[in-house]
């Protein structure tokens, strides 16, 4: 059976962009209200659509995924919450005793998404300065040490990057099932560490799965869509949105006829490490904000996916903008299937606005896919 | 000045009474018929755990009166940023006080889970930062910085919080921490920050709370003991903290009752465990020294009038704590602010019930009132 995930928002008050003031005469009742009264909306919309579970990013821009997870986890009995963060956040230990307690509190419902491939300025950002194969080299003695800790008492390591003297959780932090690692990169190093720790290896739409070669790993998908009642519906939809983001008809790209995939979803990146070419991830965010149907593309964990070409690139020209699926919810449905057949079990859905594409997702798009579990691996 | 007063939640489950040591809230101790909140029920998980229990205390709290909590961190703990994160939205105006150790967690990701959970909870987190305590237990937290260095660490790592919260671009080079351009985004940045309750007793506790700390929090000692260490923290810092006290408090209606709990539970203990410190922590071993001479009976341990050393051997924790009426409890409590104590964190065994009983019948009596003058309590505090 496939799983689909959505991806919660990290920005601007949950998703919705600030709130308008009413006029005068309009009786206004309306609390003072912040963030999490979006996020906890968004995280029962995705509970309530019967979506297996939801993702925290990890973005730099944004709140913090563990708060966020447990947030979500705490209004749902269901949901998976996949939390992504860095291996710099913590010592090992005790980003595992956090999660002992909040797969206590949630009965196992807690995942992890490692960001190991951060830009440097990210990095550096974050009070992290390791480079290169040293990134996986650590968040292999990470991984190795939570695990340690989590399963074993009198627990002792003697690593590059951690020490570890007599440690272990003992019952009842013990015994809790460790959360399920989600991975991601397609270099050498991060496929060797997905091979030894990952349960699900995330691609990207145009990554070459087939090459991965992950025997035992599940393979997720990260990927925006944009579905509704026919296809000229979805692709007046899409022109909306590349025009917000500074396209123009010109420049509009078609979708790949072989992989159906639109290379035109908006960039996602820090708002700080924006060029001066592409939309801010701010800009991007307000405009979303004030477009009750928009679709934005949610932000980038500051992986260092992009070549700095790329990251500089002009709407159209083959830059930042990201692949995703538009159609028909059949034609979608289609499109999910196709990666099915080539052995993807999880999907992260990304579409906004949050909540109410949650529900159209849960509505239309996931009933069409309920019988699809071959090849699932 | 008002006086901040806060009740300790137990993240490593209850006892019933201080009468039998033996946890029955939570899953601490075997499960047996009448535990409550262990998350289980006819022998299956149920859905529920030991958080829900967290969650009725915190309300009981918020409810009789207490302006938050103290979530303790301890190896065998509910971790205290969990619970606040997973409880942040079910109550209004309790303070999270959370308490953390600053080597386990980078202060970047420290300011991003503050300001997120800021923003949850509406501006509800209290900092609780632990330095000492550990010794050799350290290296259960996977932390080999020693001692007096893990104060310079906090202090690096307070300066490393504060630098980024407001937004930055913030550079920072020292000896346990290095960031380039860091700072919380926008949204993030220019939330309350959390006011910091810092612990410690030794000489290298003091000097960092002198620079980062808004409360310098004690464990309760005799009060001229007290009264002496909140003069050396004054004498050691520019900008003087105010003083915390976390204090266990059992009251009653009548002193005699107060102390018949206490004999109830001194007739269930061994008495060959009257000592025992483990840890490098100055403050357990400061709290050892004030018990001296032979202990034939509970009242050996009240070292002065209502001041009891001898809670730790009827639950887990700091030894001293006051029991009395609750006449005679909000005396020694408007004492303490005498001495200048701004905050207290209370606490009671069982947690839930103790909290409405000290709300309903201590805090009112309270009048913030100066006792000290013509008081037993503090003969021999230098004038």
């Amino acid at each position: 059976m496939a799983r689909f995930l959505i991806t919660l928002p990290s920005r601007e008050h949950g998703g919705r962009g600030a709130r308008p003031d009413f006029p005068g005469p309009v009786t206004d009742l309306r609390r003072a209200y912040g963030p999490f009264d979006h996020l906890a909306q968004v995280g029962r919309a995705a509970e309530i659509a019967a979506f297996h579970g939801a993702l925290a990013p990890f973005d730099p821009e944004g709140e913090e995924s563990l708060v966020v997870a447990a947030g979500v986890l705490r209004q749902s009995r269901w949901l998976r919450a996949v939390a992504e963060f860095h291996p710099g956040i913590a010592t090992p230990v005790y980003a595992a005793k956090v999660s002992a307690s909040l797969q206590r509190f949630s009965t196992d419902r807690l995942d992890w998404k490692l960001a190991v491939d951060l830009d440097r300025g990210t990095a550096r950002a974050q009070g992290d300065f390791l480079e290169g194969p040293d990134r996986y080299a650590r968040a292999e003695e990470f991984l190795t040490v939570a695990k340690g800790v989590w399963s074993e008492e009198g627990y002792t390591y003697e690593g590059r990057f951690y020490q570890v003297l007599a440690g272990g959780f003992q019952p009842p932090l013990a015994g809790r099932l460790f959360p399920r690692i989600h991975l991601s990169g397609t270099s050498k190093e991060a496929l060797e560490l997905s091979a030894r720790h990952a349960d699900v290896h995330v691609f990207d739409p145009e990554d070459d799965i087939e090459a991965a070669g992950l025997p035992g790993v599940a393979y997720g998908l990260r990927i925006p869509v944009l579905a509704r009642d026919d296809d000229d519906e979805a692709w007046e939809a899409a022109r909306r949105l590349w025009r917000r983001d500074g396209g123009t008809a010109a420049t509009l790209p078609d979708p790949d006829p072989r992989t159906r995939l639109w290379r035109g979803f908006a960039p996602s990146r820090p708002a700080r490490a924006a060029g001066p070419a592409g939309p801010s991830g701010r800009a991007v965010a307000e405009a979303a904000g004030s477009l009750g149907t928009a679709l934005l593309g949610p932000f980038d964990t500051g992986a260092a996916r992009h070549s700095p070409a790329e990251a500089a690139g002009l709407p159209g020209t083959g830059g930042p903008f990201r692949s995703g699926l538009v159609g028909a919810f059949e034609t979608v449905a289609a499109g999910i299937r196709d990666y099915i057949d080539r052995g993807v079990g999880v999907f992260f859905l990304e579409a906004a606005p949050y909540i109410e594409e949650t529900y159209r997702l849960g509505e239309r798009l996931l009933p069409l896919l309920a019988k699809e579990s071959a090849h699932v691996r | 000045m008002s006086v901040d007063i806060y009740w300790r939640i137990g993240t490593h489950g209850d006892q019933p009474s201080l009468r039998r040591r033996v946890a029955s809230r939570g899953e601490w101790a075997p499960v047996v018929p009448g535990s409550l909140a262990p998350g289980v029920r006819d022998g299956q998980r149920d859905g529920y755990s030991y958080v829900e229990h967290m969650g009725d205390v915190a309300r009981a709290s918020e409810l009789s009166g207490f302006v938050g909590g103290l979530l303790p961190s301890f190896p065998n703990t509910d971790d205290p940023w969990a619970a606040a994160a997973t409880l942040a939205r079910e109550t209004t105006t309790y303070r999270f006080m959370i308490a953390f150790q600053p080597g386990f967690l980078h202060p970047v990701q420290a300011a991003r889970m503050s300001a997120s959970l800021q923003r949850a909870t509406g501006g509800r987190v209290v900092y609780n930062v632990i330095s000492g305590g550990g010794g050799p237990d350290q290296l259960w937290w996977g932390d080999r910085v020693g001692h007096d260095d893990r104060y310079a660490r906090t202090s690096e790592f307070l300066d490393v919080l504060k630098g980024v919260w407001d937004g930055g671009p913030f550079d920072f080079d020292g000896r346990f921490y290095r960031v380039e351009g860091a700072g919380l985004p926008e949204g993030l940045a220019g939330q309350p920050f959390p006011e910091i309750y810092f612990s410690g007793s030794s000489r290298a506790a003091i000097d960092a709370a002198g620079r980062h700390a808004d409360y310098y929090l004690s464990w309760l000692e005799p009060f001229h003991a007290l009264s002496e260490k909140f003069d050396q923290v004054r004498a050691n810092s520019d900008r003087p903290p105010k003083f915390a006290v976390r204090i266990d408090v059992l009251a009653r209606e009548t002193e005699e009752e107060a102390w018949d709990e206490i004999r109830r539970g001194w007739d269930n203990i061994d008495p060959t465990v009257l000592r025992g410190a483990t840890g490098d922590s100055i403050g357990w071993q400061r709290s050892q020294s004030f018990v001296t001479g032979t202990i034939s009976g509970h009242r050996d341990l009240e070292v002065t009038p209502n001041v009891w050393g001898g809670f730790h051997l009827l639950r887990g924790g700091p030894a001293f704590g006051l029991v009395g009426s609750y006449e005679q409890v909000a005396e020694r409590l408007d004492g303490l602010i005498g001495l200048g104590v701004g905050a207290f964190i209370l606490a009671g065994v069982p947690h839930l019930e103790e909290a409405y009983r000290v709300g309903e019948h201590v805090l009112p009596l309270l009048r913030g009132h100066d006792l000290r003058i013509g008081s037993p309590l503090l003969e021999g505090t230098p004038s």
